[in-house]
């Protein structure tokens, strides 16, 4: 039971990915992460660096890009600016599993006591973008902290990511991702679908060829049905993008869109890969 | 006095002094058998598979002194079938069962039982095959049901088992020779049904042993030093020479001339050693045969007026052997077991690369064996033994190996062991990844075995190898010695070089429809020839990405898959 309607401001990180219309349209504040490459560091926000130049260049790169996640003390310095004008801050990370974002932001947080809230999606790119819109709505239909939490629990019990891994080298790369331990001395050129959840980076099919990669991925994707939203990722494969979103059919739920993966993720992964975020309609229920 | 006891009654004793000399018949013409495989390739060893299965049901009643035949067959079925190997040898085996399912509680066979007891032999062969597939006509299946027939009328008028025992060889003779009737293959490659062929020799041997012909060899495992229980290492005597200077060397040439005298060529020549294979005409003659000494057949020919070789090709067989025996000995030394949970997969391989890629997807056993040397069921029963755990999938990657696989599954008794139904490499390796990715999650036996058979449908197999003989099938004509190019088992393409055999392989099968083709290379050929070879087809295939990794397998340059 919430005495009043509180004024809540929906934060998170550049790594969810959103669209910049909707970013506006739900006044959501962004924490950005950072790339750094060729001897610079530039914030992950869409602005700072174009991600169709960052994705060229990357095959060519001598040196591996690594990720940073924004210091604490610059989570600290958002959190107050993005707070101004509302009584609190509820703010969705990349999974902790994945990235010390979160942890940083909790660090910043601190010296707003009770008024922010920090979420861990256990989810990257629109995987948290998806728990984050849905904060925005729920935030403005009942100003309620609590209820927020609770939508944002059920979407990501209802919300699926696979993502097919085009060249392994990336992860291989990275070093990143433990999964691909599985892969380290693999004999066999492999596209492993991965399936992230709860942080967790497991591989959900290993196949060998891109097609049928995709035909499995459409396959789990069906699954799913009906959804309420359906995001389609890729990095550098529009083609491939547009002919999985073709291939569903009737499965696409309206306000379908597709996104190129933010590099701060995307350096992990690599061209050519091709993913979807599911969100089921029943998280409604 | 066996002879005058064998006419009217046989009993346990007789009947291991015929099974033993049917051992010796077989063993005298196991290269005969060898040869006749269909397909020119090095595959199948139905003679070696035959006569080693022949020769584990013959080494249980080696030592035994027991005069109740029913007691003796039962033994001797036992024994097939832990020794059964290759599809022939498994069908022995089931044969073997029957016929001793028929003496059950008889202490003496007379003319009637041993009709009874063919039938019975034929009728649990026949339902047992029935059971993991479409029983094939023109195999030693309709062989051994013809014999029983023919004996079965004439039993109704004749008891003496001389004389059944040659009608019994008479009818298996003429059912032999109609298998090509039967089984177009054999008819256009030229050649009789060789499971068929291996039970003719096994009753030759018999009715040579009731007439008084000399029937040549001691069976192994007759000297009375092989334990009653089967001992793995029985394999080393299967295959070891019958000579004792060796398996000598594998000769091969053409004899180009003008007025060639095939006969006369093939009299002087098949007296120079063993397994002669030689045909021609006036200007051709091709030549193929064992020897101790390939001087002999290569200076005879190249001596004979006008006449010019040609692809003289000159293996030493005693090397090769001894190498396979040094390779499956240091490969016996058993591997670190890995503990399994769940779900454990037995597959077939040969070659380093092969193995570990198997053993890379979770292959918790490889049993060595593949296109030559199939591994029996005793082979695949130690693998499973050696589990530990109750729920098994084997993966025999060769046609000729999922019956002995079968029966092993069978055998197993408290586990449960499926076998999939794959005839190469690459389909195994193609059904373990979704095994791969089942374990992961904790699949069930029945989720696994699913997803491993509906993968194999999902690749093309290529092989490419050397065919071991001239023949033509599906329409291919091939000569001894040309490369050959395999598409899913059957014959596909034959060139002279290796760039024209893939480039075939890879149109036949449309590979530009697909969009990866990986190459195995084997023992051999290096990782540089590979790519190189790659590079020269590659710019024929746009959108095909090729993969080339060392397989390191035998007698196979390359095997190939194509998804």
């Amino acid at each position: 039971m919430t005495t009043t309607k509180k004024k809540i401001r929906i934060m998170t990180d550049s790594v969810a990915d959103i669209p910049a219309a909707l970013l506006q349209k739900w006044n959501i504040g962004i924490i950005p992460t950072y790339v750094n490459f060729e001897g610079g560091s530039y914030a992950d926000d869409g602005v700072e660096l174009s991600r169709d130049y960052f994705y060229q260049r990357l095959p060519e790169m001598k040196e591996f890009p690594t990720t940073a996640a924004p210091s604490h003390a610059l989570a600290e310095d958002l959190l107050h600016k993005g707070i101004e004008g509302y009584d609190h801050v509820i703010s969705i990370h990349v999974a902790s599993k994945l990235s010390v974002t979160a942890n940083n932001v909790r660090l910043g947080a601190q010296s707003l006591k009770d008024r922010v809230t920090v979420i861990d999606s256990g989810l990257v790119t629109m995987g948290i973008g998806m728990q984050v819109l849905a904060a925005a709505e729920v935030a403005a239909a009942t100003g309620s902290v609590e209820a927020v939490v609770q939508a944002v629990e059920k979407v990501r019990r209802h919300q699926k990511l696979w993502a097919i891994i085009a060249n392994l080298e990336y992860l291989r790369r990275s070093g990143r991702v433990s999964v691909i331990r599985a892969f380290a001395g693999s004999l066999l050129q492999i596209k492993p679908i991965l399936d992230v959840h709860d942080g967790e980076v497991e591989v959900a099919q290993r196949v060998r060829t891109m097609g049928k990669a995709v035909a499995k991925l459409k396959e789990l994707t069906e699954e799913q049905a009906p959804l309420e939203r359906l995001v389609i990722l890729h990095i550098n494969n529009e083609d491939g993008a547009r002919e999985l979103q073709a291939s569903l059919g009737s499965v696409v739920p309206p306000d379908t869109i597709t996104i190129t993966v933010g590099p701060t993720l995307g350096t992990h992964i690599g061209p050519g890969s091709l993913g979807v975020i599911t969100l089921r309609k029943a998280w409604r229920s | 006095m066996v002879v005058e006891i064998g006419r009217r009654v046989c009993d346990g004793h007789v009947f291991k002094w015929l099974l033993a000399a049917g051992v010796s018949w077989l063993a005298h013409h196991r290269e005969h058998v060898n040869n006749m495989n269909v397909f020119p390739v090095p595959d199948g060893d139905t003679g070696t598979n035959m006569l080693v299965t022949i020769q584990k049901a013959y080494a249980q009643i080696a030592t035994m002194d027991e005069g109740h035949i029913g007691l003796v067959s039962e033994a001797v079925a036992r024994g097939g079938l832990m020794g059964a190997r290759g599809n022939s040898g498994t069908i022995l085996s089931m044969l073997l069962r029957g016929f001793a399912n028929g003496l059950k509680r008889r202490e003496v066979m007379d003319g009637a039982s041993f009709a009874l007891a063919l039938q019975s032999a034929v009728d649990y062969a026949y339902t047992t095959v029935s059971t993991v597939m479409e029983p094939v006509e023109g195999t030693i299946l309709t062989v051994a049901r013809e014999t029983a027939a023919a004996v079965g009328i004439r039993a109704r008028t004749e008891n003496d088992l001389q004389v059944l025992l040659s009608v019994a060889a008479a009818a298996a003779n003429r059912a032999l020779e109609r298998t090509p009737e039967l089984l177009p293959r054999l008819k256009e490659a030229g050649v009789v049904d060789s499971g068929g062929l291996g039970l003719v020799y096994l009753l030759e041997g018999m009715l040579r042993l009731l007439n008084g012909d000399q029937v040549d060899y001691e069976p192994a495992g007759a000297s009375g030093s092989v334990a009653a229980a089967p001992a793995r290492s029985d394999w080393k005597d299967a295959i070891q020479p019958d000579d004792e200077d060796g398996y000598g060397y594998d000769v091969q040439f053409l004899m180009l001339g003008q007025q060639l005298n095939v006969d006369e060529i093939r009299r002087a020549i098949s007296a120079m050693g063993w397994s002669p294979l030689i045909d021609g005409d006036a200007t051709l003659v091709k030549v193929h045969i064992h020897v101790h000494n390939p001087g002999e057949p290569l200076s005879y020919a190249a001596t004979l007026p006008g006449v010019q070789l040609d692809d003289v090709v000159v293996e030493n067989m005693q090397a090769q052997y001894l190498q396979y025996v040094q390779q499956r000995e240091q490969r016996e030394v058993p591997a670190p077991l890995r503990q399994v949970d769940g779900v454990a997969v037995i597959a077939v391989a040969r070659g380093a690369g092969i193995e570990r890629i198997f053993t890379e997807y979770g292959a918790a056993r490889i049993v060595p064996g593949g296109q030559t040397m199939n591994p029996g069921t005793e082979d695949f029963l130690a693998a499973i033994q050696s589990l530990d755990t109750d729920e098994i999938i084997i993966l025999p990657n060769n046609g000729n190996i999922i019956l002995a696989a079968q029966e092993a599954a069978k055998l197993a008794t408290g586990r449960q062991v499926r076998v999939v139904h794959n005839r190469t490499i690459p389909q195994g390796i193609a059904a373990l990844l979704p095994y791969a990715d089942l374990r992961e999650r904790g699949g069930t036996l029945d989720e696994m075995f699913q997803a491993m058979t509906d993968s194999l449908g999902s690749i093309v197999s290529g092989e490419i190898t050397t065919a071991t003989r001239s023949v033509t099938v599906d329409g291919i004509s091939v000569q001894a010695g040309d490369l050959i190019g395999l598409l899913n088992g059957r014959l596909a393409v034959a060139a002279s070089t290796m760039a024209d055999i893939l480039r075939g392989l890879l149109h036949k099968c449309h590979a530009e429809d697909h969009e990866l083709a990986t190459l195995y290379y084997g023992e051999g050929v290096t990782e540089a020839q590979a790519r190189a070879l790659v590079d020269e087809v590659a710019a024929e295939f746009e959108h095909l990405q090729f993969d080339v990794i060392a397989g390191e397998q035998p007698l196979y340059p390359y095997i190939i898959s194509i998804e």
